[in-house]
């Protein structure tokens, strides 16, 4: 009796020992990904915190993707790697930005965190000499694709131009892509936004189509397999939804004062304590001296506007040394009719994009809706993120381009469309072990 | 009349006897699941029944209505599982595992009653029915996914309950005892905030203490058979004032700040108990049972911090848990197979109060299925050493916890090695 309950516990000890879970079984499905590349603007280059720098591209979007793909017969990656932690040295450009303490001149002594340029020694700009599989340019529009000659406008493309009488696309051929990611075409609307619709054009929704498909044919000439993203809302990021369009908090006695001033101006504006709407120009104001007007809700403030002017100088309500209205100069505005231009045009961008996808039978993420669910907030693994500055956690500090852990999401995005598209399984990325915005 | 060096030589081997009781009661750890089910050695053996025993101390637990029909005068029984629990978990669409870092849990009780009179029998109980502990590991070394949820937690009750317990002739008992509880709660999480010095992270500890009861009533109402109901209230495991420790990068203190208190509210639910059981055969050598336990766990609604010093992040948290009541399915047998050896053997069916879309890895509850075996040896007349081998079959879960938007797979399995001693006279 005692020789068979010691059998019996014996086994039940050996057995309980082992309890692993089946592991996670990587497929390639009906995709080739032998040979990745990456095509887009400075979302696909590892552009971040304002610059090109060595760890945003460890952690560029396209760079995290491959890391996947590799598990599924995916060759080497190749970026043209910046061996600086500070960015690329051309003319205008600066080092990457960090959180750090700053103070306003009109507030000495009040010391505020927020995004300064750091100090280091940037790469100076030179070829660096090798092929590579991450043919992003940040600043690319869709059409500088096709633009012969492009390095010698562009540094970051004349980094890794084979040819400085090259298009971009004639990059591709040599490399042979058996499988492509692409997210190109945000700086058609983004660049237009960014001069607050007044220091660039939007491209038009028939050139857009042009060059995407000419693009996409340069891509799927070999019979290259992929997944293209579409365009993001641009309005929705953090360097335009940060500051609100009634950012002017004032005071009952400052309200009041205010309102002496708009009486004695004949301007209709009336302010209250609490927070008011900025003064933009408005050149059809009926009023004889001052073409200015309240903005509206849904009018975007963008992040470049010079913030000691917002503090100091009465910028958006009252000159301080002049006492004349002082409106938020347009270039850091989006009126209602940018941000309705903005939106229509991504729309119709959008559209394009995935008519392009069906005709060349490639995958499609939709990151507009994305961005919709990060604007509103989404949380993986216990990590909250949402479009906010800083604090939102996927944004780097530029306020335009996403943070590791927004690319890690990101690159989950389009595992799940190039698994959907071609039956694959290839394992999503742990964003936890990315890192966001680092913290003094 | 019994010889009086007999009797000397009893009140050597009592004393001997209940020494060991008190070394056992001395050197144990403790833990386990969030309930626990581990209350006597010779239950463990037959699939956790005792709701409608009578044979031990440890109706005190199961059932004070039951006390008061174990026939010796004096009756102590104590013992010690231990949990060699194992689990893992594989992340959702990705290449991610981690596991259940190995530590020994080891649940225990003690039970001593004494009747004062034939149908009088008073005692006390301390054991160890609620209790949770787990650090969880990456597979490759690296930081575990789920970390930002929970990386480690030790939570830890230790139940004390004086009892009475009063039978009216043979047919009819019933019994019922406070129950105090003692708790404590440590546990640790990061905190996706980065600073040069790594991640934020979180430690909550403290103590606290609550009261509850416990009442049964037994009745045997024919020749063999048995029939018990038991009930253990709800208790109300507030820890208030817990020490919350933030370390966070210093640009971000002021939002945390270092030394705050948190309010931590926990419930252990109440059990309804139904017990049946059945002795037949030759000097009433074999003996069957079933017991239904009902497992009023829905009023663990949410797991609540209410943080003293409260900031525009931290504040007042009340993370989901939604438990369902559930009704534990237990049977068990018993074989006296002389006056030396008794064997026992049994299985239960514990589901689990957890829905899937809210199974975290901080209770990563899956449904128990379990088969036990047990046995007892009598050296002299009274005395026994148990022993019980609890198997717990490997089950596998796929959930999600929603609030936090953590999925995967979870897999667990236990076997739990138990011990103990009884001694009655």
């Amino acid at each position: 009796m005692k020789k068979i309950l010691f059998i019996i516990l014996s086994v039940a000890l050996f057995t309980a020992c082992e309890r692993k879970i089946d592991e996670f079984k990587v497929g390639k499905g009906s995709a080739n990904f032998t040979t990745y590349v990456a095509m887009g603007n400075s979302l696909m280059s590892g552009y971040a915190d304002g610059a090109l720098y060595q760890t945003g591209q460890k952690y560029s979007l396209p760079n995290i993707i491959a890391g996947q793909l590799a598990l599924a017969g995916s060759g080497n990656f190749v970026q043209p790697m910046v061996n600086s932690e500070y960015g690329v040295a051309y003319p205008g450009s600066q080092p990457k930005l960090v959180l750090g303490y700053s103070s306003s001149p009109c507030q000495p002594g009040v010391i505020s965190l927020s995004p300064v340029r750091s100090e280091g020694t940037m790469e100076p700009l030179q070829p660096v000499g090798y092929p590579v599989n991450n043919l992003a340019i940040p600043g690319a529009k869709s059409f500088h694709m096709l633009f012969p000659g492009y390095a010698q406008f562009n540094p970051y493309y004349a980094r890794f131009a084979s040819s400085p009488t090259n298009m971009v696309v004639q990059e591709i051929a040599p490399l042979n892509p058996t499988f492509f990611t692409m997210w190109l075409g945000d700086n058609d609307v983004l660049s237009y936004a960014l001069t607050g619709g007044v220091g660039d054009t939007l491209t038009s929704p028939a050139f857009f189509q042009t060059a995407m498909g000419g693009v996409l044919t340069a891509l799927t000439a070999n019979k290259a397999q992929g997944v293209i993203a579409n365009i993001p809302d641009v309005t929705a990021i953090p360097y335009f939804a940060t500051i609100p369009y009634n950012g002017l908090v004032l005071t009952q006695s400052q309200a009041d004062s205010v309102n002496m001033a708009m009486a004695l101006y004949q301007l209709p504006f009336h302010y209250t304590a609490g927070p008011n709407p900025f003064l933009v120009n408005d050149p059809t104001s009926p009023h004889p001296m001052f073409k200015v007007r309240q903005m509206q809700a849904g009018e975007l403030v963008l992040m470049s506007v010079p913030q000691d002017s917002l503090k100091c100088m009465g910028m958006g309500i009252i000159n301080r040394v002049t006492f004349m209205p002082y409106p938020i100069p347009t270039q850091f505005v989006l009126t209602s009719d940018e941000v309705y231009k903005i939106k229509t045009t991504t729309a119709a961008y959008n559209q394009i994009l995935a008519g392009l996808a069906t005709h060349f039978e490639i995958g499609l993420v939709d990151m507009n809706s994305k961005l919709t669910d990060i604007q509103k907030g989404i949380v993986w693994d216990g990590v909250k993120l949402n479009t906010k500055f800083v604090t939102g956690g996927a944004f780097s500090l530029d306020g335009i381009h996403l943070n590791p852990r927004g690319c890690a999401v990101a690159a989950n995005y389009f595992i799940d469309a190039i698994n959907a598209k071609y039956g694959s399984t290839i394992p999503q990325v742990n964003i936890t072990s990315y890192p966001g915005v680092t913290f003094p | 009349m019994r010889p009086i060096i007999n009797q000397k030589k009893n009140i050597m081997r009592r004393i001997t006897t209940l020494l060991l009781f008190f070394c056992l009661a001395a050197t144990t750890l403790f833990g386990g699941g969030y309930q626990v089910g581990l209350h006597g050695v010779r239950n463990i053996g037959m699939g956790l029944i005792g709701t409608s025993l009578s044979y031990d101390a440890s109706s005190l637990f199961y059932n004070p209505g039951g006390a008061a029909f174990v026939n010796d005068k004096w009756s102590f029984s104590g013992g010690v599982s231990l949990i060699m629990a194992r689990g893992t978990f594989q992340a959702k669409n990705a290449n991610y595992q981690a596991t259940i870092k190995h530590e020994l849990n080891t649940p225990f009780y003690v039970y001593a009653a004494f009747k004062p009179t034939k149908n009088l029998s008073i005692g006390i109980a301390v054991n160890t029915p609620y209790g949770n502990r787990l650090a969880w590991e990456d597979d490759n070394g690296a930081d575990w996914k789920g970390r930002f949820l929970i990386k480690d937690i030790s939570f830890k009750a230790i139940t004390y309950q004086p009892t009475i317990s009063y039978k009216f002739g043979d047919v009819f008992g019933i019994g019922a005892g406070f129950v105090y509880t003692t708790g404590t709660v440590d546990m640790n999480k990061s905190l996706p905030f980065e600073g040069t010095s790594g991640e934020g992270t979180l430690n909550v500890k403290g103590s606290t203490q609550a009261y509850g009861f416990n009442a049964g009533i037994m009745i045997h109402p024919d020749k063999g058979w048995s029939i018990g109901i038991d009930y253990r209230s709800k208790i109300e495991m507030k820890v208030k004032g817990a020490d919350a420790t933030f370390t966070v990068p210093q640009s971000l203190s002021t939002n945390f700040p270092a030394n705050n208190k948190v309010d931590v509210m926990l419930p252990l639910p109440a059990n309804l108990d139904l017990g049946v059981s059945y002795e037949f055969g030759k000097e009433k050598q074999w003996m069957i049972g079933v017991n239904l336990c009902y497992v009023f766990w829905s009023t663990y609604d949410s797991l609540v911090f209410d943080f003293e010093t409260k900031t525009p992040v931290v504040n007042r948290t009340a993370s989901p848990a939604l438990y369902t009541d559930q009704m534990i399915v237990r049977v068990g047998a018993q074989y006296k197979a002389g006056k030396v050896v008794t064997l026992r053997a049994g299985g239960y069916y514990d589901p689990s109060p957890v829905k899937s879309d809210y199974l975290n890895p901080q209770t990563p509850s899956l449904t128990e299925v379990g088969l036990t075996c047990g046995v007892s040896v009598y050296p002299f007349k009274g005395f026994s050493v148990d022993a019980a081998f609890l198997y717990l079959v490997g089950a596998q879960r796929d959930g999600t916890f929603s609030p936090d938007n953590f999925a995967g797979t979870y897999r667990t399995g236990f076997y739990i090695p138990a011990i103990g001693l009884s001694y009655s006279f």
